[in-house]
């Protein structure tokens, strides 16, 4: 198989400069464009594996652009954003991004982030029927969860929360997607709801549950599952 | 040296006595009412006057200029000598002058400088001003029936009286029942009754009580001594009874305005706010002359009132009122308010300009009587003064502040100029050495890498510290409160720390019961995570303790270390802005724990610090637990899915 195609949209050439040999050398093909609409129409001709998209560019909102992209793309796009700016985070991940990197970030997390959204697209769906992970075993097809061996008693809520995270295995999920998804439409405005059922999954599953390893919290914008995962 | 312009002046004789106000005010009015320009003079006779005096002369000079008066000093050996000069030389119609307060009576019979004045055969009007009453008081009771009535009584009881006395040699003794019985009638209903009263007693007397009775018999010369003698001494009773009772009533009205300026004044200097001027004087305006008051301040195209019930629309544009305000300030009669519509305003002006407009809206059917104009105007002056000195007080919070914003960019820029330099030189040589010709051996260039990353890290650190600083301060950042478990953003905090640095030796102590607290994620993270940097820091290596504990309305957080503490004296300052504590040597640039500070405030919290039993120090925050905490869900499995409003 080919080697995944990344288009990079960063107007900053210093972090082009960086972004540029630091995935070329993980044998990624990458394309870099400096501006929206440059990105847009390499996007288009090209069909990039994933975008790395900055949401600040000189030409264009990058919400614009991520919307542009997603009204004929399925294909995974990260979001390069800077520290404090949790709502464009959410606005981005709720428009259809799939991940995003604060900058600054260094190469493991980015390599890291590329990885987990390249394998969510290979496998559209499709999530692993067993994972485990330090202690940790969650086995979906028979719906059973065991924290050292134990076996944990989960209720259908709690179950169905640990289910749509695993689907998104490594990847952010917002408040929203996560209520909409557990507790269907209407639910959004229960976030509360949502944490203190996080609060319990981690009472459950994790070893310590202030200082989570698997269910980590992503202030003002949601949760991410890390379990390792075979691939890996 | 004066050359009359249109019409000829008028002249205002001034002194150094208080009815010089009054009699400012006159000649203003009356120059107004004629145009005519007026000239405020006084005469000096020849060094008379002491030099508090003068001082006084010039204070009302100054006040006469104000009004648009010319003012001018002569010199002459009497005040009527200059003042016949002065008014021959400007050829004025009219000389506005007063009556000296201390005069005996018997000076005015011909003696007073009006009088001189006159038989100096001046070419004009002389207008005096009686200072015993105020010049727009007219007080003339009619003939009323009571008081009539009352008349015939009391001559009725005195007659009756006199009656009474035996005959023969009994004038001594009636005499003094009805001098009594006139002084009274004169004294309750006027003059005019006295008189009345006088003429109808030697009428009674005669035809009574003396013999022959029931006969006329004013040939009689002690009749006739009695009739002169008791005309005389009741005339002069009653003179010096009425001029003592307006004497009294007048002491008694400017006692009241004295002490109903004093409360205001005093009221005002108690406020803080405009608003709280405007309902002080609101109160103040409708006790002392029922009537009620707002304070209207320009704002744009429109005003804004306080106290804020009345209706804006009502009300002429500031562009039109505020011109008519200053105009009929200086033009205008001096005490007047100027209507509009059913109320009136008055330009509250301090000393430099004016800081808004006070409207009065007297109560129904009672118009504000004249005399209390005087005492409003001196309400709005207070009122403007107080509005004057807040405005001050702003200004001078604003410059202070700025000072201080000043202060600090440049204890940032010195302190981060330093901190900023060091991680620079050292990433800059790091990357210049690496690429110098030559193999580098394998440590030494991961070493130098490591470094650049560490560096690097570390500005980015100081950098995020000192925008957040900046944003929290300037309110940029708004605190986004949700309510959450207080496990969670413990639990992001020590993750976010460990997955850099790797397990550490923190004890938490979170009891299971703790409520949901309504806080921004984020930014406690960030308090907790600088807490626990900071006790790092100081206390390197050693264990530190993460603890939580909850009251009605507050949940607590505890920080605590076992380094070497903060000494008592800088546990307030280990808050402030760059501070470090002396000796501490390497280490951040003291935003950390101000960056705390802040946040927790926005949080509506508070922060301290203090000294730890056992030795250490120990950091507090308290967050309340304010507003409805929303519904907990009802058990795991009875949450309807999609129905969870």
């Amino acid at each position: 198989m080919n080697q995944p195609l990344i288009l990079i949209i960063e107007d900053e050439e210093a972090l082009r400069r960086f972004l540029i040999p630091t995935l070329s050398g993980q044998r990624y093909q990458v394309l870099s464009a400096a501006t929206a609409t440059e990105g847009l129409a390499m996007a288009r001709s090209h069909n990039p594996d994933l975008v790395l998209l900055d949401l600040g560019l000189p030409d264009r909102d990058g919400m614009g652009v991520l919307k542009e992209l997603r009204s004929w793309s399925r294909k995974p796009v990260v979001i390069l954003s800077a520290r404090n700016q949790e709502r464009d985070k959410v606005r981005a991940l709720d428009q259809g991004a799939d991940d995003y990197l604060a900058k600054p970030f260094g190469a493991a997390e980015l390599l890291a982030r590329i990885r987990v959204a390249l394998r969510h697209t290979l496998q559209t769906d499709v999530a692993e029927p067993l994972l485990r992970s330090g202690g940790l075993s969650i086995d979906l097809e028979r719906r059973e969860v065991s924290l050292d061996g134990r076996i944990v008693k989960l209720t259908a809520l709690e179950y169905r929360l640990l289910e749509a995270l695993v689907r998104r295995n490594g990847k952010v999920a917002t408040h929203r997607q996560l209520l909409a998804e557990v507790w269907g439409p209407g639910g959004e405005g229960n976030t509360h709801y949502l944490r203190i059922y996080m609060a319990m999954l981690r009472k459950k599953l994790e070893a310590d549950p202030t200082r989570p390893k698997h269910f980590i919290t992503e202030p003002n914008v949601g949760y991410r599952l890390n379990l390792e995962t075979p691939g890996d | 040296m004066v050359t009359p312009p249109l019409a000829r002046p008028i002249l205002v004789a001034l002194s150094s006595e208080a009815q010089s106000l009054r009699l400012i005010h006159a000649g203003c009015r009356l120059a107004r009412d004629r145009s005519a320009p007026w000239i405020g003079v006084y005469v000096d006779t020849e060094g008379r006057r002491g030099t508090e005096d003068a001082e006084q002369v010039q204070v009302w000079m100054q006040e006469a200029q104000r009004l648009g008066a010319e003012v001018q000093t002569v010199e002459a050996p009497t005040l009527a000598q200059g003042l016949a000069d002065l008014t021959r030389r400007t050829r004025a119609q009219a000389l506005v002058m007063g009556r000296s307060r201390d005069r005996w009576p018997w000076a005015r019979l011909g003696h007073s400088t009006a009088d001189e004045l006159q038989r100096r055969g001046l070419d004009t009007e002389i207008v005096i001003l009686d200072d015993r009453t105020a010049p727009l008081e007219k007080d003339i009771p009619g003939i009323r029936l009571s008081a009539m009535v009352g008349t015939f009584l009391v001559l009725a009881v005195c007659t009756g009286l006199a009656w009474l006395v035996p005959r023969e040699g009994n004038l001594s003794l009636v005499l003094p029942v009805y001098l009594l019985g006139v002084t009274l009638i004169a004294h309750r209903w006027g003059s005019a009754f006295g008189i009345l009263a006088s003429a109808l007693s030697v009428l009674l007397y005669n035809f009574l009580l003396e013999t022959p009775r029931f006969r006329l018999a004013a040939y009689h010369w002690p009749n006739l001594l009695f009739f002169l003698l008791m005309l005389l001494a009741a005339q002069l009773m009653i003179g010096l009874l009425r001029r003592l009772r307006d004497q009294a009533k007048e002491v008694r009205r400017r006692e009241l305005h004295t002490a109903s300026l004093y409360l205001l004044g005093r009221a005002l200097a108690r406020n803080l706010g405009p608003d709280d001027v405007a309902a002080t004087a609101a109160e103040h305006i409708r006790r002392v002359f029922k009537a009620r008051a707002w304070l209207l301040f320009p704002e744009g195209a429109g005003w804004i009132t306080r106290p804020a019930d009345l209706d804006v629309a009502t009300l002429p544009a500031p562009d039109f009122l505020l011109p008519r305000l200053v105009l009929g300030e200086q033009v205008g009669d001096p005490l007047e308010p100027v209507p509009v519509g059913d109320s009136l305003c008055l330009s509250l002006t301090g000393t430099d300009q004016s800081e808004g407009v006070l409207r009065i809206l007297p109560g129904a059917g009672e118009p504000l009587h004249p005399r209390t104009w005087e005492l409003l105007k001196a309400f709005a002056v207070q009122i403007a003064l107080a509005l004057e000195r807040l405005r001050w007080l702003e200004e001078a919070r604003k410059a202070q502040l700025e000072r201080a914003t000043e202060r600090m960019r440049s204890t940032l820029l010195g302190a981060i100029g330093h901190d900023l330099r060091t991680p620079l030189a050292a990433i800059h040589g790091a990357a210049s050495s690496l690429l110098l010709p030559g193999d580098v051996h394998d440590a030494t260039r991961r070493d130098l890498l490591t470094m650049i990353q560490e560096e690097s890290d570390r500005l980015a650190h100081l950098l995020g510290n000192i925008l957040d600083l900046t944003r929290l301060e300037s309110g940029a950042i708004q605190v986004q409160k949700e309510w959450q478990p207080l496990e969670e953003v413990v639990g992001s905090a020590l993750g976010r720390m460990e997955r850099r640095q790797g397990v550490l030796p923190i004890r938490v102590d979170l009891p299971e019961a703790l409520p949901l607290v309504p806080l921004d994620a984020v930014l406690i993270e960030q308090v907790l995570i600088n807490l626990l940097t900071n006790a790092q820091r100081h206390a390197p290596g050693l264990d530190l303790d993460l603890r939580a504990w909850h009251e009605p309305g507050w949940v607590h957080l505890e920080v605590a270390d076992r380094g070497p503490g903060i000494p008592a004296e800088f546990q307030d300052r280990v808050f402030d802005k760059f501070f470090r504590l002396p000796g501490s040597g390497e280490g951040g640039v003291g935003l950390g724990l101000a960056i705390c500070r802040a946040i927790v405030q926005a949080h509506g919290g508070r922060i301290h610090a203090e000294g730890r039993p056992g030795g250490g120090s120990s950091f507090r925050f308290a967050l309340p637990l304010d507003g409805t905490p929303p519904a907990p869900p009802e058990g795991a499995e009875s949450i309807p899915h999609g129905g969870t409003r």
